[in-house]
Formats: C-alpha cells, sequence, structure tokens
C-alpha cells in the first residue's frame, strides 16, 4: 500500500476519533489522540490495520507527559505513532497491554522511569528500577534528581540501617 | 502435582544482558514462566541527553558489543530522518557490508553458543574459527573488530581504499565454504532434528501479539525485516531474499540464521560488486527542531530508536529500543510446556546473553530447602539429553573434518 492509502485508511477509521493526523515524511504519519480515545485508537492499530508496536517513548514537556505509541506497518513501509498524554503532576492512562501483551514490558518501563500511570494493566508491577528504589522518584522526568535537604539523607540512611539490623 | 518454582539468574555482570526467569515447574515439565530484567541499567537514554549529536553515536555502539554498528545505524536514520538528508551512494554501500559483516559475526558467535549448550563442542570450535576473519575484515573496513565507530549522521567516517576491493573480496569469498559446510553438517545431523524440533515453540498468532522481532519472528513465518520493508542502506540496490519458515520451534530458528549468514555473505559480494568512488557523506551542519523516528535490522530484530531536537547541539529525549527487549517476553508462550532440560535451550534460541544462566537456584516451596545448581551442572541437564537421543539413535556426536 502507498502511503496515500494508508492515509486514506487511517481518515476513514479513525479520524472521528483523533484531533489530527498528519505527514511527516513519505515513511512517517503521526497521529495525534486525546487520552480518552487512544485505547480504541491502539486497538483499530493493532487488530484491524496490523499493526506491530515497535515500542512505547515517554517524554516530559512540562507539564504534562506525552506517550508515543510507534506501530510498524511492515508490508507498507510506514511508521505510525500514535501520540498521547497524560497530565502532571499525576499522568494517567488507558493500558494499551490490556488489548495485547506486547506492550506490557514498556508500560512497566513508563511507569518506572516517568510515573505514568497506566489504568488496568495487567502486570502492574516494577521492571527498570529496584525494588527498594523510593516511590514517587522518577529518573526521566525533568525535575530529578531533586534536591534534599542534609536532614533527608540523615533520615533515609538512618532508615535503611534500621531495615537492616 | 507439586509445584516448584525454580529461579533462573539473576545475573552475571560481565557480560551485557543479566537476566532473571522464574520458572514453575510440575516435575519436569514448565507450567509458568516470568522474566525480569535490568539488573544492569546504564541509563543511556539519560546519557544521551546529555551528549551532542556527534558523540551520541560512540556511546550507542557501546550498548552492545555485538549490535556496535545497528544502534548507531538506527541513530543515524533518525537524525536522517528529521533533518531530512540523503546518504551518498558509496556511504550507503559502506553502511550495508558493516551492517552484514556484524550478522555474520554475530550469527557464527550464536550458532557455536547453541552447539555448546547442547554438547556439540566441535561445532563451537568451528564456528568460532571461521568469526575470526569476519573479525579481521571488520578490522579492515573501520579499524576495529568491534566497536565500529563508522557511522555518523549524514553518511559514514572512514573510507575503505577503492585498491583494497579486490581482496576483500576475496577474504568475503573463503567463507562461503566454511559456512555452507557448517550449515549442511547441522540441517543434516539427525540427533539436531530429534533434539531441536518442536521445542520452544513460538506460533504465528502469539509471535503477532508479541510483536516480536528479526529470527524469531521469521523463524515463526511472520515475514518482517527492516531491510526489506523500509530500506535503508544499500539494501534496495542489490536483489535478496528475506528467510522465513513456518515452524518456529527452536530448530527453525537455527535454519533462518544459518541461511542468513550464507544470504549475507551474497548481499556483501553483490555491494563490493556495484561500489563505485565517490563521497561519503553529507555534510549536516544543523539540527532542525522536531522529531525523527529510526529503525534498523540487527543481527536479533528490529532496533527502533526515536528522538527529539528542541534545534540545539544535544537531543532533549532519546529512546532506545533493543529487539531483545520485544523478543524476551514472548517467552511466556514458547517456555510453557517445555522441559526443564530444553528450557535454557529457549533461552538460548532466542539469542539473548548467556550469562544469566550463570547460577540456579533450586527452591522447594514447601520444605523450604535450597539447593543451588551451577551453571555446569544446568548444563549438564542439557547435555544428557543430547546423548540420551544419540544413544537411542545410535549415533555419535557430530563429526566435522579436521583440517
Amino acid at each position: 500500500m502507498s502511503q496515500e492509502a494508508v492515509l486514506q485508511l487511517l481518515r476513514d477509521q479513525v479520524e472521528h476519533l483523533v484531533d489530527d493526523i498528519f505527514v511527516r515524511n513519505k515513511k512517517r504519519i503521526y497521529i495525534d489522540t486525546p487520552p480518552e480515545s487512544t485505547l480504541e485508537v491502539n486497538r483499530i492499530l493493532f487488530a484491524e490495520l496490523g499493526g506491530r508496536l515497535a515500542t512505547a517513548s515517554g517524554i516530559d514537556t512540562r507539564d504534562r507527559i506525552e506517550v508515543l505509541y510507534h506501530y510498524c506497518l511492515d508490508p507498507d513501509g510506514q511508521v505510525v505513532t500514535v501520540r498521547t498524554w497524560g497530565w502532571k503532576p499525576e499522568p494517567e492512562i488507558d493500558s494499551v497491554a490490556q488489548i495485547f501483551p506486547g506492550a506490557q514490558f514498556v508500560e512497566r518501563e513508563m511507569f518506572d522511569l516517568l510515573g505514568i500511570k497506566f489504568r488496568n494493566h495487567p502486570d502492574p508491577r516494577r521492571l527498570i528500577l529496584a525494588d527498594d528504589w523510593p516511590e514517587g522518584e522518577y529518573p526521566l522526568q525533568r525535575d530529578f534528581p531533586k534536591r534534599r535537604s542534609e536532614s533527608e539523607y540523615v533520615e533515609r540512611i538512618e532508615k535503611m540501617v534500621r531495615t537492616e539490623s | 502435582m507439586k509445584r516448584t518454582v525454580v529461579p533462573v539468574g539473576p545475573f552475571h555482570p560481565i557480560q551485557e544482558e543479566p537476566e532473571f526467569f522464574q520458572l514453575t515447574v510440575e516435575g519436569e515439565r514448565v507450567v509458568d514462566a516470568d522474566v525480569r530484567l535490568s539488573y544492569n541499567h546504564r541509563g543511556i537514554e539519560k546519557l544521551c541527553q546529555d551528549l551532542t549529536y556527534d558523540q551520541i553515536p560512540f556511546l550507542l555502539a557501546r550498548i552492545c558489543g555485538i549490535c556496535s554498528a545497528s544502534h548507531p545505524m538506527a541513530f543515524c536514520q533518525a537524525l536522517e530522518d528529521l533533518c531530512g538528508v540523503e546518504v551518498p551512494m558509496r556511504g550507503r554501500y559502506l553502511r550495508s557490508i558493516i551492517c552484514e559483516l556484524e550478522r555474520i559475526h554475530s550469527h557464527l558467535l550464536w550458532v557455536g553458543l547453541a552447539g555448546h549448550f547442547i554438547g556439540y563442542n566441535t561445532v563451537f570450535m568451528w564456528a568460532w574459527k571461521y568469526r575470526e576473519p569476519v573479525l579481521d575484515l571488520c578490522e579492515k573496513f573501520t579499524g576495529n573488530r568491534n566497536h565500529y565507530e563508522n557511522f555518523k549522521v549524514g553518511g559514514c567516517r572512514r573510507d575503505l581504499p577503492q585498491e583494497a576491493i579486490p581482496e576483500t573480496r576475496e577474504l568475503v569469498n573463503s567463507l562461503v565454504e566454511p559456512v555452507t559446510m557448517l550449515t549442511n553438517a547441522v540441517l543434516d545431523d539427525p540427533v539436531l532434528h530429534w533434539r531441536l524440533k518442536g521445542i520452544g515453540v513460538l506460533s504465528e498468532k502469539d509471535a503477532k501479539q508479541w510483536c516480536v522481532t528479526g529470527p524469531t519472528a521469521r523463524g515463526s513465518g511472520v515475514k518482517i525485516d527492516v531491510r526489506a520493508d523500509e530500506p535503508y542502506a544499500a539494501y534496495d540496490l542489490v536483489d535478496w531474499d528475506v528467510k522465513c519458515v513456518s515452524e518456529g520451534d527452536v530448530f527453525a530458528k537455527a535454519v533462518v540464521r544459518l541461511l542468513e549468514t550464507l544470504e549475507s555473505i551474497e548481499i556483501i559480494k553483490k555491494c563490493l560488486d556495484q561500489i563505485e568512488p565517490g563521497a561519503i557523506e553529507t555534510e549536516v551542519r544543523e539540527m532542525p527542531k522536531g522529531e525523527g523516528i529510526g529503525h534498523a535490522e540487527a543481527p536479533r530484530g528490529e532496533t527502533f530508536h526515536y528522538v527529539r531536537s528542541d534545534g540545539t547541539n544535544y537531543p532533549i529525549r532519546y529512546k532506545v529500543r533493543a529487539p531483545t527487549y520485544m523478543n524476551l517476553p514472548s517467552f511466556k508462550s514458547s517456555m510453557i510446556g517445555a522441559e526443564l532440560a530444553d528450557a535454557m535451550l529457549i533461552v538460548a534460541a532466542m539469542d539473548p546473553c548467556y550469562s544469566c544462566t550463570e547460577r540456579v537456584a533450586v527452591v522447594e516451596k514447601r520444605r523450604g530447602k535450597k539447593n543451588v545448581l551451577t551453571q555446569d551442572e544446568l548444563l549438564a541437564r542439557c547435555v544428557s539429553k543430547t546423548e540420551k537421543i544419540m544413544s537411542e539413535l545410535g549415533r555419535k556426536p557430530l563429526e566435522l573434518p579436521y583440517e
């Protein structure tokens, strides 16, 4: 399928759900999707257009956290990116992993590193960070590492010593 | 039947992919599997945000010692996608040649290790012996046996002198015979058929559900290959085939890798025939604001990179996804129902790192007794199954002709 045909198909199927569909160059299509219809758009791309989820990227853009699901339409050589977002300080969107298991790892990773909560994720455990990593600290957010006062450090070290002994 | 949890791992810090498998077994059957990773998280994505676009490929080459061409390749594609530059012809051919050399040495390394795993140490010795000249070729092209550092945005850093091409062609031709011999020896061996067929089957449907890539997908009948689907470098300038089989078991993955090795040699030969003198890079002076996506076919599958730029020298976000990250979770499908003696083999068939299997603790939940198995003991389990099959078939281990 040519890019025009893919674009036409996307317009037919998802245009009523999304804010914008646009083309960056002859191999890349982007879809700006509001958080409430993310799940449906992802379902259409995976199940009906036969897209393969390559990965998802999360980006902290100060007031919100953007999530980009990248789908490869392999026979057509196109990469379709679904862009959605969650508002800070407690970003939350619907989990795509409830449609297919291939999205589980990457959503767990985004929760670890950026603090996005995925609603209805089948297996919401930590993936990247260690089990003793403090709650509420997300290394890929812009304000990381947070400045701490000396007394906070002393308190944390004392707590660690207490739990070990 | 009583269920036992077998933790495999977590890691061996000197190799690159420490992973932790937790297998729930009933007797010898695996009934559930869980994978944990990131025991050696290095923060590459965060580090990239503090490096200039010229420095990043050097860091990305060090993500993996084996895919040290694919990650910079995907990076260059993402940046070229962002700023819309075209790479000159000679640069494209050089890129293809290096990527294919990488694929050959990676696949040979895998064949060797897989042989070692099932107790075929001759295969191990021979595969690694034939890998040596490939590494020498890499050195000839880039100055390094590994960590090639040859890709930059817009082209390549180092050129191959035109007069060195006949000599290079001779070296590549000399690879054909031993690799063909190795391929036939492995594919014709009845013990290997018994040992590897029907084990760790990943069906086509599951492969799509788990979004797997590379030889893992092509072994399950999903015919995807970035080199063919979205041709980069010189892959649309030469004729070649995507190798794909549909069985989905360990043997199918071995077949795909061996056939691909031969195909890679053909691609290099054709590239060397067609390459002509000329510029190797287009100069890129400024990075525009925007975002770019690049993907390339690494030996283990697709590497996928995403970059967002704000027009300065540094990216504001750089996302890297390595192929094993997508292939690994598919264990949940392929491992269940397998025997414990095959578990290591199914892990190996996907070509992640072996390091993780260095130490195994068998925990019997009810009695709270802990029993630690070393890698040697686990390996011995795997080898003894091969030996059992051999004695049933009345065969000796695979014998390759010695020089």
